[in-house]
């Protein structure tokens, strides 16, 4: 299985380089890295592990259920069932997830 | 008797020749039972960058001890990412003719993660995890997303489970056994055409289970979209279920005056025939109630106006979250988590409850803003009222992923528990700014806060049967 450099970067400027392997989700990659990015249900349904891919390709191996069409065009991904296909960026962290769903009546 | 002790003194029973866990009436838990000293709160860490699991926390309540509004004890969970919710007995009141039966164990489960942990809480000051349910044991019954949980006569424990094994509908319900937690199988024999659960109660005297409506997971989880509200992906209905034969027998549909129908509570008497559901989005407190010819109605019987602000393009709805009945059945209390009030309800004429009281702090509309200097993140939501019925508590955080869209700054510093005090007499509430408990400063890292219960068992945990 072939190895990608995946670069996450977060909205406060920090960066971190990892290796994924392209069997599997950038959430295990992150969780063996000790990176502690956010998840919660693993299989595509919550978006607690929404990131946001810059550059390069990602696969998702289950339904992204927690995305609508228009969140994948913008380039929303789900980690914890996204693997990589390429060498990526990705911008991570809490607030990624924030941006799905805005705030309906403000 | 039971409030701070090993719950395994939690044995002297009145007049019952059986001696079980809980009291023999409610009035028994409101009058015998000690004033609350520890709470068991739901601390979900879940959606956030710190980096740590959720965890139970032991908050002290007891104004006399030198660690009153700490967090005493937190049991972290053994993996991130679970949101922990709301959690139950392993039995209540409702198993008090049973002997041998202790309140000894939490069950709590992972909202997100489809996982329950088994906590011995014998020791209300050091509860320890006991046992866990893994996601794929619950997804092999084709459910996930566990929410209300119930112990019930015969040694059952049941579990309103919000999603099928994608996350998608139908839900449905998951029994659990007493004795060594391991999984019956399904609760419901048919479901009839129920797709959607989130809360239920039970009225055992009756045979009657009354269930709820949230959404799919897959809907509610991401956030709070309007649009799904439009394409019918939200609930607006309760269901009616034969406690005995169980299986669905009538659904009351409220349409656009109960659209999310969440919290539902019935009067702790076991005669009773009726109960209260707060529907979120409508912001309508619903009476439902069995008529004289057997069949199930329903009217709204608050209706909290949405109210316009400065900042929003629209009038901004209350969002009636939780609802609570004190144990002598006297008051209904309920939150909205978007205005920022927590209101107090005479409903001894249930028909036509009387606003008794109501308290502002946090929200879009309190006056409020920030108590012992701290700011209020978020309004009130979770309560839960003391036994005796003299303090309310709340927390102010309500799903990781719905914080992020209406109260951002929980996501980064946590929120909060605080207290009123109330005067049923007078039918008044009273902050009691002396009380905070600020999870943002949780051992760890920040959290949220979510269901609060007390050791010994709490208005929204016991039946009667």
């Amino acid at each position: 299985m072939p190895t990608y450099e995946v670069i996450l970067q977060w909205r406060d400027g920090a960066e971190q380089i990892i290796e994924a392997d392209a069997d599997e989700t950038i959430i295990d990659a992150t969780e063996r890295a000790g990176l502690g990015l956010p998840y919660g249900c693993l299989y595509g349904a919550c978006g607690t592990c929404t990131g946001r891919l810059l550059d390069g390709n990602l696969v998702h191996i289950e339904r992204a259920r927690a995305l609508k069409p228009h969140h994948s065009k913008e380039g929303y991904v789900l980690l914890c069932v996204a693997k990589p296909r390429s060498d990526c960026r990705i911008e991570v962290g809490a607030e990624i997830q924030a941006d799905l769903v805005p705030n309906p009546w403000k | 008797m039971s409030t701070d002790k090993s719950n395994d003194m939690e044995t002297q029973h009145g007049h019952h020749d059986v001696e079980g866990p809980g009291y023999s009436t409610p009035a028994a838990m409101r009058t015998e039972s000690e004033r609350e000293k520890t709470a068991f709160v739901m601390a979900p860490r879940v959606g956030m960058d710190t980096d740590n699991p959720d965890f139970v926390g032991v908050v002290d309540v007891d104004p006399e001890s030198q660690t009153y509004c700490e967090i005493i004890d937190t049991v972290e969970m053994p993996n991130k990412g679970d949101e922990l919710h709301h959690f139950g007995w392993n039995t209540c009141s409702s198993s008090c003719h049973t002997e041998g039966l202790h309140r000894d164990h939490l069950i709590v489960p992972g909202q997100r993660s489809s996982r329950i942990h088994v906590l011995d809480a014998a020791d209300p000051r050091d509860p320890t995890i006991e046992r866990i349910i893994e996601p794929e044991e619950i997804f092999e019954y084709d459910l996930s997303a566990p929410h209300t949980v119930h112990c019930v006569p015969g040694g059952k424990i049941v579990i309103s489970m919000l999603g099928n094994a994608d996350g998608e509908l139908p839900g449905g319900f998951l029994q659990l056994d007493q004795e060594d937690f391991s999984i019956d199988g399904r609760w419901e024999e048919d479901r009839g055409d129920v797709e959607m659960q989130y809360d239920y109660w039970y009225q055992p005297r009756h045979g009657v289970m009354v269930s709820t409506e949230w959404a799919a997971p897959k809907t509610y989880y991401p956030g709070f979209d309007l649009d799904d509200v439009e394409n019918g992906k939200y609930g607006d209905s309760i269901h009616i279920w034969d406690w005995e034969t169980r299986e669905h027998q009538d659904t009351l549909t409220f349409g656009e005056e109960g659209q999310i129908p969440l919290e539902i509570r019935m009067p702790h008497n076991p005669e009773e025939t009726e109960g209260y559901v707060g529907a979120a989005l409508s912001s309508n407190i619903i009476r439902f109630w069995k008529a004289s010819d057997g069949t199930w109605d329903w009217e709204t019987v608050i209706d909290v106006e949405a109210r316009e602000h400065p900042d929003w393009d629209m009038p901004v709805p209350g969002l009636v979250t939780d609802t609570l009945i004190s144990l002598d059945d006297q008051y209904l209390f309920f939150s909205n988590w978007l205005h920022g009030d927590c209101r107090m309800y005479d409903i001894s004429d249930t028909g036509n409850p009387r606003l008794a009281d109501r308290i502002w702090a946090g929200g879009n509309f309190g006056d409020r803003q920030e108590i012992q200097g701290t700011d209020i993140r978020g309004a009130p939501q979770m309560l839960q009222l003391s036994r005796d019925g003299r303090r309310l508590y709340w927390t102010t955080s309500l799903f990781s992923s719905w914080d992020n869209q209406f109260y951002p700054d929980i996501g980064e510093q946590g929120s909060l528990m605080m207290k009123a005090d109330v005067y049923p007499e007078e039918g008044r509430l009273e902050l009691d700014e002396d009380f905070l408990v600020d999870f943002g400063t949780a051992p760890g890292g920040p959290a949220r806060a979510h269901e609060i219960r007390w050791p010994g068992g709490d208005c929204t945990s016991d039946v009667w049967q």
